[in-house]
């Protein structure tokens, strides 16, 4: 069962067609590999999943229900986050206060709400732990590694219990040893349910975690299959438009 | 799991600053007759405390990447305005003292929106603002002090308590406050958290802007603030009050710790800014250095401080740019 469903979703921007007509649905505890060239329309549809943009037609549904995403926020209290490739992290907080952002939990001194540290350390270390990550609750996060950073990135997901993880090109731009990382985090992700949407230009790693690759071009879903059933070669194919669909 | 030692960088900038502190203390103490005299820290005290009062929520304003530089013709024109709503318009003390700080939070406000609604920087609202009240003060009273006679307001605010000056008891109090503020409340997380990565911030869901306006709020408030005060310190309004004061201001922020790019910079830090400008302004007037001159130490002093801001000890520290 499908736990989100995009319904023939176009957007223009003025006369720029951005995306048109896309059908794409995703289950629980699946990885999909969003691929596609720039500009194909891959941010876009992020966006529009994540309330950044309205869709100019067609429908979202969620667990079965249509959804509209005015904002961001609409979004996220469906569960459904993004973890941008710039990440979203404020380098000068502590990894613990970049996940509970927006989100601090307090306690009461006197009259007044102050923000509880020590419940907030124990768990972003309770969900550090179940990323399997080395991460530090209390430390700066511009003291972190690429791998590291993206735990903290991906932490927030896990404390609001989302149920699907949208990532923007999180393998760009770290180096071999962290992508391994990042992939084993995206890895738990799925094992403990989350539906996750990869956005990468990385062929090989997305062919490592997905079950299933779409491809955009030219705001047009021209794959949409298994990723055992597919190729890294047909995919670059699809992708540069040497082969039409598949 | 790994444990490594670490002194945190703005614990090094504090440390090194509280050193700073004492040497010029021991400097000047050591070579003028006046200043270790309790007459002279009293006085010292006092000029540090109104700069304090309004430079701990310029810290704030700093962190989030902004600036006001119109607090000196904001502190003349609100101590003129308080004066002429109990002289002119014969209003009661605390009555016009309240409109006096509702103005001051409205003048924020302005900057606030004018910054993320209109997209103007707050240096150039502010430093319109500055040419503005200034120029409309001197207008008003005519370039003459308009003079208050209620003695126990004068005493009491610019007078001394339990030995030490009211201003400076209140300006522990707001330091305390805004020291509270900026480690224990998610306001203060919010507000480093835009300073951060304002972009991040956004994309996440805080509301930047609103933070933003409220720490531009509570700055002019305290602007305002200052201005009654020295309404009781000097018996009247006077449109020449706070000439350069918001130079001292950022100066101690900067001094503090507090880098000019935000992200960064403690109430601790900006505390011993402020006393550390005070006793260089107060020090060289001991040397019998002409006054003009000592503008131009103050000058490289905020210009070595931020040398040493950016590049040694925060050179990591600036964060991920956006605006």
């Amino acid at each position: 069962m499908s736990i989100l469903k995009l319904e023939n979703i176009s957007k223009s921007f003025g006369a720029v067609q951005a995306l048109d007509g896309v059908n794409l649905s995703l289950d629980a505890g699946e990885v999909l590999g969003l691929m596609g060239d720039n500009g194909a329309g891959k941010s876009t549809l992020v966006k529009i999943i994540a309330g950044n943009f309205k869709q100019s037609s067609g429908s979202i549904s969620f667990e079965n229900q249509n959804v509209e995403f005015l904002k961001p926020m609409d979004a996220r209290n469906k569960g459904i986050e993004v973890v941008y490739q710039d990440l979203a992290l404020c380098d000068n907080l502590t990894a613990a206060s970049n996940i509970f952002l927006t989100r601090e939990i307090t306690k009461s001194f006197g009259f007044i709400p102050i923000l509880n540290f020590s419940k907030m350390f124990q768990r972003a270390k309770d969900i550090f732990k179940e990323l399997k990550s080395e991460t530090l609750p209390e430390e700066e996060v511009r003291m972190m590694s690429g791998g590291q950073r993206q735990a903290v990135a991906i932490g927030r997901t896990k404390l609001s219990q989302a149920k699907v993880v949208l990532l923007d090109e999180p393998t760009a731009a770290i180096s071999v040893r962290q992508v391994a990382e990042v992939l084993e985090l995206i890895k738990q992700l799925k094992k403990q349910g989350v539906a996750v949407l990869i956005i990468s230009h990385r062929m090989p790693d997305v062919f490592a975690v997905s079950d299933r690759i779409a491809v955009l071009r030219r705001g047009k879903l021209v794959a949409n299959k298994k990723a055992n059933e597919s190729s890294p070669e047909e995919v670059t194919a699809l992708i540069t438009g040497a082969i039409e669909s598949a | 799991m790994k444990k490594k030692v670490k002194i945190k960088v703005s614990n090094l900038h504090e440390i090194g600053l509280l050193i700073a502190l004492i040497s010029v203390l021991l400097i000047f103490g050591f070579s003028t007759e006046n200043f270790f005299t309790q007459r002279n820290f009293m006085s010292i005290l006092r000029s540090a405390s109104y700069v304090g009062l309004v430079a701990f929520p310029m810290t704030f304003v700093l962190i989030t990447r902004e600036i006001d530089i119109s607090v000196g013709p904001a502190v003349a024109w609100s101590g003129v305005f308080f004066v002429i709503l109990v002289k002119w318009f014969e209003f009661n003390y605390t009555f016009a003292a309240f409109i006096v700080l509702a103005w001051g939070l409205f003048l924020g406000y302005f900057i606030g929106i004018a910054r993320t609604k209109l997209m103007i920087p707050t240096f150039i609202t502010t430093l319109a603002l500055w040419s503005a009240l200034r120029g409309y003060s001197l207008f008003i009273t005519e370039g003459r002090p308009l003079a208050i006679s209620n003695k126990p307001f004068r005493y009491f605010f610019g007078g001394d308590v339990l030995g030490l000056p009211t201003v400076t008891w209140i300006m522990l109090m707001v330091f305390f406050i805004f020291w509270f503020l900026s480690k224990y409340t998610v306001l203060g997380t919010n507000i480093y958290a835009v300073g951060g990565n304002p972009k991040a911030a956004r994309s996440i869901g805080l509301n930047v802007d609103k933070i933003k306006i409220i720490t531009l709020m509570i700055t002019s408030m305290f602007s305002a603030l200052v201005g009654i005060l020295f309404v009781a310190r000097v018996s009247s309004g006077n449109s020449t009050v706070g000439e350069g004061m918001e130079f001292d201001v950022i100066a101690a922020v900067v001094v503090g710790g507090t880098a000019l790019g935000g992200a960064v910079g403690t109430m601790t830090g900006t505390l011993l800014g402020v006393l550390f400008i005070a006793m260089i302004s107060n020090g060289l007037i001991h040397w019998g250095i002409d006054p003009d001159l000592n503008k131009v130490v103050k000058g490289i002093i905020i210009f070595l401080a931020v040398v040493i801001n950016s590049n040694v000890t925060f050179k990591k520290n600036s964060g991920n740019k956006e605006e």
